[in-house]
């Protein structure tokens, strides 16, 4: 289906007030990206690039790098997360659940909600069997958590004409694909509608430091800088702000605090809530 | 061998930590890089591509642009460690050895260690024959410094899938392209354990400089954060935080002073050890089994 027919335009100054609860104006979600790269396949993303170009198979250094942040990177961010309080949503592949136990394990215990993010790290378009990819990937979910996930986020945002429709018939609720909105809103499928939560390409650590090679401290003044315009927003109608971390990228000690001073930033101000993506889910459906 | 039949995942969260002599909490681990161009093939690295994006052969403004680290580059370097007190691990194309012999000389009187970094700068999937050329390599090395090798890092850190046996089958103990924890780890080849030592390539001039495209200054400032965040966590476990750096890059005129400020920087706080490549693996087969 195209995207027009999944929904018509809407201008966000025209439609009705969402309201949160309490006095609350803003929702933060924050999006802990965890990924297994398959050292046989050429790497998702790579820092240094080979002497005189050319992409020589295996790439054992960027392989590592990313492998760094599940080692290590990870664990920091668990401990900034903990010290602020937030339960954070993690975006998992689901081959990576039992590749990287010990991080599934943190986040159940901490009551994070987990979502797929596809079964390995691949273009949701180059999936052999896309259906079998989103199925494999819930059961994955389900087999360490105990229930279906909720959400779905495509490895690097990937759908195909179908994504929609085959999330929403294997009983996937939300989709965080499509960054056009600063609200939730309802996608047409096949079957019953899915809903889209704003998601972000803007405060997300890959667009930023892989593809924009910006200083990590464009992380914190980018952040910022998007909460005080998005508080603004809200006071007419609640808006929804993702913040999105990968653990190589925000995880590597010289980035750290970038996204802990962001978070402490945020934090400051007491109509500001963290949900996850559930929570989201559950105000927004109860709202329409 | 892909690298799970090598190590398995481990949390470093579910390790001992590791001491270091002295309560100190740091390591920092410098690593000079020396190559060699093949002028007759295209350059490793460009500053300047060629006009309407054609590659150039011979590729004369980039050879010149890399030439200029070993004929003035370097001596900033070898004037900056020379003072601070620092022997920084040198990672070298053995060939600099026969090309460049008065910079190798240089680094050999200044007892830097000799890290062997393949015979020249090209993907070592490309070499026909990678145990001949390692085997040279290291031979070449070992003649010209006078110990051989026990450290290697492949030309832009890269490996086949059989590299580490090579290596381990000639004798070497610890390689450097494994960027993927704070410590050292030990990994499986068929000739035995090898160890990996926590290369950069975060501190590094190459990703930071020619790759991101970084202002000068900002050298400074990411090593700091390293630093800061790595120190730390120094107080609960061991850290080792490696700069890697090469001539032509970080031993240019407007660079040479942000490098200088990091060790500025590191050398005014307490518990911060200078150590190369050997020093480090011996700490770490000293004291890993007795945590």
């Amino acid at each position: 289906m195209l995207p027009s027919e999944r929904l018509e335009f809407s201008a966000i100054t025209l439609r009705p007030r969402l309201a949160l609860p309490g006095r609350a104006r803003l929702v933060v979600w924050v999006i802990v990206n965890i990924e297994e790269w398959d050292p046989t396949e050429p790497m998702p993303r790579t820092v240094l690039t080979p002497p005189a170009g050319g992409a020589p198979m295996p790439d054992i250094p960027n392989w590592a790098w990313h492998e760094y942040g599940n080692r290590v990177g990870f664990w920091r961010m668990l401990d900034v997360l903990d010290r602020h309080t937030i339960r954070a949503v993690l975006a998992i592949n689901g081959s990576a659940i039992a590749r990287y136990e010990p991080i599934a394990r943190a986040a159940m215990h901490r009551g994070w909600e987990f979502i797929g993010h596809g079964f390995s790290q691949k273009n949701m378009q180059k999936v052999a069997d896309e259906r079998d990819d989103i199925r494999k990937t819930a059961a994955a979910i389900r087999g360490f958590t105990g229930r279906n996930p909720h959400g779905w986020l495509g490895p690097g945002l990937t759908e195909t004409w179908e994504t929609p429709d085959l999330l929403a018939e294997e009983g996937y609720e939300y989709v965080c694909d499509w960054v056009l909105d600063d609200e939730p809103v309802l996608l047409k499928t096949r079957t019953k509608p899915i809903v889209s939560i704003p998601y972000t390409q803007e405060c997300n650590d890959v667009a930023m430091m892989l593809i924009q090679h910006h200083k990590a401290s464009e992380y914190y003044d980018r952040a910022i800088d998007q909460f005080e315009q998005l508080y603004d927003d809200a006071a007419g109608s609640a808006r929804i702000m993702a913040l999105v971390v990968h653990p190589y990228i925000m995880g590597a000690p010289h980035r750290l605090k970038y996204f802990r001073n962001a978070l402490t930033r945020i934090r400051e101000y007491p109509d500001v809530l963290f949900w996850t993506g559930k929570e989201i889910l559950d105000w927004y459906l109860a709202q329409s | 061998m892909i690298p799970r039949e090598r190590c398995a995942y481990s949390a470093i969260v579910d390790r001992p930590p590791l001491t270091l002599p002295n309560r100190a909490r740091v390591v920092v681990w410098t690593i000079v890089n020396l190559e060699f161009w093949d002028i007759s093939r295209p350059m490793a690295r460009q500053v300047l591509p060629g006009p309407t994006g054609q590659a150039l052969l011979p590729d004369v403004p980039n050879w010149s642009w890399h030439e200029y680290g070993m004929r003035v580059g370097v001596w900033r370097f070898f004037e900056l460690f020379a003072r601070l007190g620092i022997r920084p691990t040198l990672s070298i194309n053995a060939r600099v050895c026969e090309e460049y012999e008065r910079v190798a000389r240089a680094a050999r009187e200044a007892g830097w260690e000799f890290m062997g970094h393949a015979w020249e700068q090209m993907p070592i999937h490309k070499v026909a024959d990678q145990a001949a050329m390692i085997a040279k390599s290291l031979d070449t090395l070992g003649r010209f410094a006078g110990t051989r090798p026990v450290g290697w890092l492949g030309p832009g850190l890269t490996e086949t899938e059989e590299t580490p046996d090579l290596l381990a089958a000639a004798g070497v103990k610890y390689i450097g392209d494994w960027v993927y924890d704070d410590e050292p780890t030990e990994i499986r080849t068929a000739h035995g354990p090898l160890i990996t030592l926590p290369y950069t390539v975060e501190l590094n001039d190459i990703p930071m400089m020619l790759v991101q495209h970084h202002e000068s200054p900002y050298f400074t400032q990411r090593c700091i954060d390293s630093f800061e965040r790595l120190y730390r966590e120094g107080a609960e476990r061991a850290k080792i935080m490696a700069i890697a750096i090469h001539p032509y890059i970080s031993g240019q005129p407007h660079r040479i002073k942000y490098l200088e400020a990091v060790y500025d920087h590191v050398n005014r706080h307490a518990g911060v050890l200078h150590w190369n490549g050997i020093e480090i693996l011996e700490w770490y087969l000293a004291v890993r089994g007795n945590q």
